[in-house]
């Protein structure tokens, strides 16, 4: 039966599918402009629906959940219309919702006031379940503190801690300092003596409390007039005088070196008071002591009777500082439980112990958390002595336990999850692992030393790889590694191990072999091998074959440098690995120095070019194996500068039609392969990186390899009669000459050093003097003679090819590439003479000697990214005086600024990562405020923060303080929180994470995000391929391995990508952005010590608000409807 | 992100043609009358120098019909012409001065980013490079009233930016006519630990390079460089192409390394400066007074090289056309290589 409905009706039901066709229209097509990467033009489209349906609720709720997205200000407002409006329509439960939004985003902004209004409507609109908690009372903060005389920022640059630091990281961070650098070896006898460091802050904070008294009860150092007694009793403390009388041109001089030198140094405002005593007006300057927290309180520390002199108590008492330090990184539940049940005497006594692996000990509700968990725990127990469930007493007998090795183990297994921890935590393997590691003689323990040394252990518990059935990955298979240890070169490995070798029956034993290594004080060769061929069979599809392994093994004291290059392309088969292997050794064979260099140096440059367009896609994953075999193929048999000419040539030619530039000026094509591939779209970001190419290949004087190749063709002609061209010849004559010669005026240490760069200065004094006609004339008509001649323009193709190598990885700025014309050129392949360098990783050899070249890079282009930032990190300009810069972690940022480009990367990846920004603050804030939504979200910052700092986390959310949360988390703990809870809630980032997850599956999945937002790990994971590990940041530790520490920064390229994301900056801008922005952080960094991270993240944000501020900030007004 | 680039338009403008040059940010008289809209490449060459006679007095009071320059024995035609602190003179065809354009917008932009002062084309520009390394930790303070005093005593017209380096360079005081200013910077100076002198100096070099009008480095320090990657000799070519001439003050300190001394004493005068070497940081008097009177004394001319073909190092020549018994001598810098890019 048909129901026949008014016609009245009929229309209204039409209008209103109408309405919703056209509304389902309108927001399909911006989802679609979003999805494309306008997010300007989806703004706009809701706009333009809005000015005509400002009332429409599910248009003002989609266009809030859109500036929430990109971090919009304006977002709250629009979720407050929004609710207004389904409330107003009687849909009370979209209504909530919305509302909730604004809440959220209210704590997430720290905006209490406009949360607590919010959370009235939410309730208004019969919303439940969420409280806004009550800020942290006074007494639970810190109540005691001690002072430092005079102000902060004086004490700070004495100390060599950051002014900006927290007050309650000072005495920390003294700590830090007076433990690693307050003390030294006395030369006379056993004792420890100060070093200059701790001699200056003690100088200074007695001067400090001289002028304290002079300060008076008010705390203010007053000068009323030139002429009073206040003047001279403040410049005799200050160590100054005055020469001439009072008037305009008085001037302040020193008269006790000593003091002024503290004056001065301290930041004390001397011109002003200069200033003051000309113009004879009064001086005042604030003097009041500075007052830092300490913990729990001084006479814990010091004992009652020297609490008043808690600073010089503790500056001169380096034992205490290491205490300090230990408990200073425990979180305060933890540290509560210790510190009760441990008297503090001894707890002091192990403090080396506690400073080094303490800051993973965790006691919830009285149990020690332990790696793997209920399974583990009896095997914890029987190895510490003490039941996990005793929890201080679990961690008192760790710590006294063997020296620390077992509190090692405790610290290494903590920092890692999944199915590793779980492999490692059995108690079967804990055993084994922790006897070997331990070893029967326990002193000394690994802490030692001034910096922890079980950096080999953190590498093999962080990178063991397993395979399916859970067993661990031994590459190549049980024999070679048997073989690896029974053959024990130089009986370098431990004796024991080899003769148990033979009886090894599964991994299990090899990497029972490998903890026992990791205690070894001697570098750890059969760790470093296994790590290495571990990673690259991980990206692998069939494992390296037993015998490529057998034979990389057993050539990994000279080559092993190069083996990141097979790991960059996953594709290369054995048979070209072990083609490799034999051209490098045809090569080390070439007796005649000049030749072997050039030639290693052209192989080398080539296969780097090769590598970098492997990675950026420009040679395809399936040809990747077959172009590496044919560049390689010549210089298996190569013997003559001839060949390698030709080998050169072919190379090139190859590489350029590989890499899909198969026509155009060689020299073009190259350009654009190293500014991101052949065929990409013109843009000012891509003609800015050709010109910065083209303006260092100028300043390097290089040859064009067009002009090289026409000269040799032209020679070539030569042998079958025809005439030099001489304008040619001419042309590269002129070029070359230019180049001048190091000076020869060096002292005796200088002229052992420079031993390195002797073939150096004879590749570059043969391309000098090369004559054509001369040797034209010379060959006379022996047309093989002729055609020999052309192996002279060997050296200069060789240093083209390298130069391409230079370019690409030409860190920001470039001085020394720009200044030094001898840079390329000067790259010494050989190195001393006497030890191979020639495929060792890249060194900088001989800075700061007046009368050579200038620094230069020693060794192969293996390590060139690294060591080229390593060049210019000394060029940039800290905006702070005293600005530590770090050592090893600002090449690494320099690096992971250079080496991954973005011409490949999708808007969709870019907005991934920022929804994934936004879903993790969201999660925060949500948990604050919902209880019931806690304990996974906690979970999950435990899981990616430090004991410490994930309970600070917990602990500010726990009172609302979503903002001060959020500031203490990295950018890729927040990206690892936002993606181990895999968003399932129906909040609109969550289904908009969905929405692209199934728009772009390929594109974000797990794997294309860490190749797109990951970071090189070149020492970490043996490869310059970009790559995210989601790993809690590393601390210092000892030798090579500090570099370690910087490869676990991970947050930098994800921070970029939220920050373009919000933005609207296009992927391929960051190109040019990344390394200008990276230099702008470093440049910012003040930090008071090697693991001062939260100074990097407090940089790193400062470029980011200053991105956001010229970029136009959005404007939290701009609005639907506004111009109405 | 906004560029300047050194090739731009030169575009006739309501009749007379101006000539904008960015790199020396000088507006000048037409020379011409309206010309179409063509490229040209600017490498304005600004060079200093200084007179004296045989007995080592400077020689004022020259005009510009008194000299004659070179690039590699071709004439240049001089732009604008000073002595000492005085206020650049353009000079015309029929060889007459006359004062510059004020500065333009555009110019005075550059200019104002750069100086902080509207008036970059009179007195010199002094950019002061402070070793702020271990090595200069017993004299550090000393060195540190040394620089104040000379400081104070620069001419008015002078601008000045205190930089201090160890291992990194830092920009203590940037360019300011404000004495005070400079000082406060100065006094805010912490020492260091290595010594990258050379690093140091480039930076400099290129910010100075940035400023128009004349500027010299003048480097306070002991050596010996112990962690530069550039070479002197480097830093050297960018001064000698910059036409920055650097001065060089230590203490006999320096002299325990010959090396340093002789590098000192290399890179000071190939650029067109001087170094001076005293007992102690608190005799500098006379260093001082000489770079003052140096600054004081020296001419600076402009011009737009000829066309020539040496894209390597092109060799500068000054001739004093009046003084035919040869009696003058002329210090300048030697040559400079033109810009790639």
């Amino acid at each position: 039966m048909r129901v026949r409905y008014p016609a009245a009706l009929t229309f209204c039901a039409a209008a209103v599918l109408s309405a919703f066709a056209d509304q389902t229209a309108t927001l399909d097509h911006i989802q679609k402009l979003e999805l494309a990467g306008d997010s300007a033009g989806a703004r706009e489209a809701f706009q333009r629906a809005l000015k005509t349906s400002p009332e429409d609720a599910e248009l003002l709720g989609g266009y809030a959940a859109l500036l929430e997205r990109y971090r919009n200000p304006g977002a709250r407002e629009e979720y407050r219309r929004a609710a207004v409006r389904w409330q107003a329509t009687g849909q009370s439960q979209k209504a909530q919702a919305e509302a909730r939004r604004a809440i959220l985003l209210d704590l997430i902004d720290g905006d209490r006031d406009a949360a607590r209004k919010d959370l009235a409507a939410y309730r208004e609109y019969g919303g439940t379940g969420v409280t806004i908690p009550a800020p942290a009372a006074a007494a639970e903060r810190p109540s005691e503190v001690v002072y430092i005389p005079g102000p902060m920022r004086s004490f700070a640059r004495m100390a060599a801690i950051s002014p900006d630091a927290d007050p309650a990281t000072v005495l920390p961070a003294l700590a830090r300092n007076v433990v690693t650098n307050g003390y030294q070896a006395s030369r006379s006898n056993d004792e420890l003596e100060e070093t200059e460091y701790l001699k200056l802050v003690h100088r200074y904070v007695s001067q400090a409390w001289e002028l304290d008294q002079l300060a008076g009860p008010d705390k203010v150092i007053k000068v009323p007039a030139c002429e009073s007694t206040q003047t001279n009793d403040l410049l005799r403390v200050l160590g100054y005088r005055m020469r001439g009388g009072c008037g305009s041109e008085v001037v302040l001089e020193t008269v006790n070196a000593s003091r002024a030198f503290l004056t001065t140094d301290s930041g004390f405002p001397l011109a002003e008071l200069e200033q003051a005593l000309r113009t004879d007006k009064p001086f005042s300057y604030d003097y009041h002591p500075t007052a830092v927290p300490v913990l729990y309180s001084a006479a814990y520390w010091v004992g009652a009777k020297e609490k008043n002199s808690f600073l010089d108590a503790f500056l001169g008492d380096p034992a205490l500082c290491r205490f300090y330090l230990g408990m200073s990184k425990l979180d305060p539940e933890t540290a509560a439980a210790m510190k009760q049940h441990t008297p503090a005497l001894k707890l002091r006594s192990y403090a080396s112990v506690l400073d080094f692996f303490g800051g993973n000990f965790e006691i919830r509700d009285g149990k020690a958390v332990i790696p793997g968990g209920e399974r583990s725990a009896a095997m914890w127990g029987e190895l510490v002595g003490v039941s996990p469930d005793k929890g201080a007493d679990f961690f008192e007998k760790l710590l006294i336990r063997d020296d620390g090795w077992l509190a090692s183990l405790y610290d290494a297994l903590s920092r890692i999850q999944g199915p590793v921890q779980d492999y490692l935590t059995q108690p079967a393997h804990m055993k084994r692992f922790y006897e070997a590691v331990r070893g029967k003689i326990t002193t000394p323990g690994p802490a030692r030393p001034v910096f922890r040394s079980n950096a080999d252990m953190m590498l093999l518990t962080t990178r063991l790889r397993l395979e399916p059935d859970g067993k661990p990955h031994i590459p190549g298979g049980l024999d070679v590694w048997k073989q690896v240890f029974i053959h024990n070169p130089h009986n370098r490995y431990d004796q024991k191990l080899s003769k148990a070798a033979p009886g090894w029956k599964d991994g299990d034993d090899v990497i029972e072999a490998l903890f026992a290594l990791c205690r070894k004080p001697v570098d750890n060769e059969p760790l470093k091998m296994f790590m290495a061929l571990s990673d690259i069979d991980r990206n692998r599809e069939k494992p390296l074959e037993p015998a490529t392994v057998e034979r990389l093994t057993s050539v990994w004291n000279t080559y092993s440098a190069q083996y990141t290059m097979f790991n960059d392309a996953p594709g290369v088969s054995d048979k070209t690995i072990l083609a490799w292997l034999d051209a490098a050794e045809n090569l080390d064979r070439i007796k005649d120095n000049l030749l072997r260099q050039d030639a290693i140096g052209e192989m080398q440059g080539l296969t780097g070019l090769w590598q970098i367009f492997c990675r950026q896609g420009s040679i395809p994953a399936a040809n990747a194996d077959q172009a590496l075999a044919s560049l390689v193929a010549p210089f298996a048999t190569l013997k003559s500068n001839r060949e390698l000419f030709d080998a050169g040539r072919s190379g090139l030619n190859l590489l350029a039609t590989s890499a899909g530039a198969a026509s155009g000026p060689m020299q073009d094509r190259m350009l654009n392969l190293i500014a991101g591939g052949a065929h990409l779209q013109p843009s000012d970001a891509r003609s800015s990186l050709i010109e910065q190419e083209q303006r260092i290949f100028e300043a390097q004087k290089l040859l064009t390899p067009d002009l090289i190749f026409e000269l040799a063709d032209n020679l070539e002609r030569v042998s079958k009669g025809e005439k030099l061209n001489a304008k040619l010849a001419a042309r590269m004559a002129a070029r070359v000459t230019d180049i001048q010669l190091p000076r020869n005026s060096m002292s005796g240490t200088e002229k052992n050093s420079m031993a390195f760069g002797f073939w150096v200065d004879k590749h570059i004094e043969e391309e000098r003097k090369v004559n054509f006609r001369a040797l034209i004339d010379k060959a006379g008509k022996d047309p093989e003679k002729l055609k020999d001649i052309r192996g002279l323009l060997a050296p200069s193709l060789r240093d083209t090819i390298v130069g391409y190598n230079y370019l690409h990885y030409a860190p920001p700025g470039a001085e020394i590439l720009i200044t030094n014309p001898l840079f390329v050129r000067g790259h010494d392949f050989i190195g001393m003479s006497g030890a191979n360098h020639s495929w060792r990783n890249t060194e900088l050899y001989g800075s700061g000697w007046p009368s050579n070249a200038g620094g230069r890079l020693v060794g192969s282009l293996a390590g060139l990214p690294y060591a080229l930032a390593e060049a210019e990190q000394n060029f940039l300009v800290p905006t702070q005086t005293q600005a530590l810069i770090w050592g090893d972690l600002v090449p690494q940022m320099l690096l992971t600024a250079t080496a991954p480009r973005f011409w490949s990367v999708a808007p969709e990846q870019v907005h991934w990562v920022g929804m994934h920004m936004r879903n993790g603050e969201s999660l925060l804030a949500e948990a604050s405020v919902d209880e019931a939504a806690r304990s996974k979200v906690f979970a999950a910052i435990n899981r990616a923060a430090s004991p410490y700092r994930a309970s600070a986390v917990i602990s500010d959310l726990k009172t609302g303080d979503v903002k001060q949360a959020l500031d203490q988390l990295t950018p890729s703990e927040l990206y690892s929180i936002s993606i181990s809870l895999a968003p399932t809630d129906d909040c609109p980032i969550a289904k908009e994470i969905d929405r692209y997850r199934k728009a772009a599956p390929s594109l974000v999945s797990d794997e294309a995000i860490s190749r797109t937002w990951g970071t090189p790990k070149p020492t970490l994971a043996n490869s310059y391929a970009p790559e995210l590990l989601n790993l809690r940041t590393f601390p210092t530790l000892m030798g090579y391995s500090s570099r370690i520490m910087a490869e676990s920064w991970e947050s930098n390229q994800l921070y970029w990508a939220d920050l373009a994301d919000e933005t609207g900056v296009r992927p391929e801008e960051l190109n040019v952005l990344v390394p200008q922005w990276t230099e702008k952080v470093v440049e910012r960094i003040f930090a008071s010590h090697l693991e001062d991270w939260p100074a990097l993240l407090k940089s790193l944000r400062s470029v980011g608000d200053d991105v956001r501020n010229s970029a136009g900030k959005p404007d939290s007004t701009e609005r639907a409807g506004s111009e109405e | 992100m906004r560029r300047i680039s050194l090739q731009f338009c030169l575009r006739a403008l309501g009749g007379t043609a101006l000539v904008l040059s960015l790199g020396a940010g000088i507006w000048l008289y037409a020379q011409e009358a309206s010309t179409p809209v063509f490229k040209s490449k600017v490498d304005l060459v600004v060079l200093s120098f200084t007179v004296t006679d045989n007995k080592g007095k400077y020689v004022n009071g020259l005009k510009p019909g008194d000299f004659k320059v070179y690039e590699d024995g071709i004439p240049e035609k001089l732009s604008t012409f000073s002595e000492g602190d005085r206020p650049a003179m353009q000079i015309l065809e029929d060889g007459s001065m006359r004062p510059l354009l004020p500065t333009a917008p555009e110019a005075m932009r550059v200019a104002a980013k750069s100086s902080e002062s509207n008036d970059a084309f009179v007195g010199t520009n002094v950019f002061i490079l402070f070793d702020t390394s271990n090595f200069m930790y017993r004299g550090f303070v000393y060195a540190e009233d040394a620089i104040a005093d000379f400081v104070r005593g620069l001419d008015k017209a002078d601008s000045v930016a205190v930089y201090t380096f160890s291992r990194n360079l830092s920009r203590a005081s940037t360019l300011t006519s404000d004495r005070s200013n400079a000082i406060v910077g100065l006094r805010k100076a912490v020492a260091g630990d290595d010594t990258a002198l050379y690093n140091g100096l480039l930076l400099t070099l290129r910010d100075a390079a940035k400023v128009p009008g004349r500027k010299v480095v003048i480097v306070f320090s002991n050596g010996p460089d112990n962690a530069s990657m550039v070479a002197p000799d480097d830093v050297r070519a960018v001064a000698e192409d910059e036409g920055i001439p650097i001065y060089v003050i230590s203490t006999n300190d320096v002299n325990k390394d010959p090396i340093s001394s002789s590098v000192f004493r290399r890179i000071s005068q190939r650029t067109g400066g001087k170094a001076y070497w005293a007992k102690t940081w608190q005799k500098q008097v006379e260093a001082f007074e000489s770079i003052r009177e140096d600054l004081g004394n020296s001419y600076t001319v402009t011009y737009y090289p000829a066309p020539n073909p040496n894209e390597g190092f092109r060799r500068i020549d000054i001739q004093i056309v009046s003084d035919t018994g040869k009696h003058y001598r002329v210090r300048s810098r030697p040559g400079y290589r033109p810009r790639a890019f």
